[in-house]
């Protein structure tokens, strides 16, 4: 799983230098914001416009990582007990990837909440380290265009869509954030059409939920 | 090498924006249990969003990356893994846009 870490590390490295973005730049994002969905899509609003954009891109990571909130609130009857000052470090760490397998673990009688601060660690540093690779390989290379660099996000986005959708199989969500997607595109394009997708698919699913049927008493 | 003032800025608040969202729902599970419809609501969005991000590329109905996505679509199915998917999807452009 590393590996496949470092590769997406890589893969943004390369996209942070096509969108401008010095190494010391591209390092400071991946060691603060750490989420690789969330930098793959703001990376390229980064380099073109800093300033202005600010509020587009915080908004974007706070529904990218929207995610991080069912993951940690699922850490608390594990982590719950233990001091904050030990809990509040490990989930800055915490990604896609360590979540899950703590909680495989933890499925399975793994109770040491070390675990899931070992896990989130071992995940962080191939993330720096693709980062710096990608950033370096990229200044390598003449025109990323070419290669198709330019393409990394849209490959990237699609192609965990669909493992997503493979999981939750919800068509009016999809249907209704592309509808808004198209519609946001013409007038706000760029980084606002994520946050407009991304809040009316959350909002489809809220107001299409069906609560199970309430167990029988006995 | 160095960091230009504004895009540190913007990557404090995008760092303060993470790390908000790791910490939060771990926080608030100590006062409000987050309800199925609430989770329903928190699944459903990243999904959403990488549908954004990929919608209007289909809308503008470029031949070249209209056939990338579909070599994404075929290669994340085939080897089960969406980085492999996606790095396929990126090679297919590239050698598209050398031959046309």
């Amino acid at each position: 799983m590393a590996v496949g870490v470092f590769a997406y590390g890589v893969a943004f490295g390369l996209l942070a230098q096509e969108a401008q973005l010095s190494l010391a730049e591209a390092a400071t994002m991946s060691a603060l914001v750490y989420s690789g969905t969330a930098q793959l899509a703001t990376v390229s609003a980064l380099g073109a416009s800093a300033g202005t954009a600010t509020l587009a891109i915080a908004l974007a990571v706070l529904l990218l990582n929207a995610r991080y909130l069912l993951y940690s609130a699922a850490f608390r009857p594990w982590l719950g007990p233990l001091p904050a000052y030990q809990t509040y470090p490990m989930l800055f760490f915490m990604g896609d990837g360590s979540w899950v397998l703590s909680m495989q673990a933890h499925a399975k009688g793994e109770r040491d909440g070390g675990f899931p601060f070992g896990a989130s660690i071992a995940m962080f540093f191939p993330w720096l380290l693709g980062t710096l690779a990608g950033v370096v390989a990229a200044g390598l290379v003449a025109n990323p265009a070419l290669l198709g660099l330019d393409f990394m996000l849209v490959a990237f986005s699609a192609a965990m869509g669909l493992s997503m959708f493979k999981l939750q199989r919800s068509w009016s969500g999809v249907i209704a954030a592309a509808a808004t997607a198209l519609l946001v595109d013409r007038f706000a394009p760029g980084g606002w059409t994520i946050v407009a997708a991304g809040l009316v698919g959350g909002l489809v699913a809220y107001v299409r939920f069906k609560p199970p049927a309430p167990a029988p008493t006995p | 090498m160095n960091i230009r003032p504004d895009i540190l800025t913007v990557l404090l608040a995008a760092g303060a924006v993470a790390f908000f969202c790791r910490a939060a729902g771990f926080f608030l599970m100590r006062f409000v249990p987050i309800t199925p419809r609430l989770e329903a609501a928190l699944r459903a969005t990243p999904l959403a969003v990488m549908v954004g991000i990929c919608a209007p590329v289909v809308a503008r109905g470029n031949p070249t990356e209209l056939a990338a996505l579909g070599v994404v679509a075929l290669a994340t199915k085939l080897t089960g893994s969406d980085v492999l998917g996606a790095l396929a999807g990126v090679v297919a452009v590239a050698i598209l846009r050398a031959l046309f």
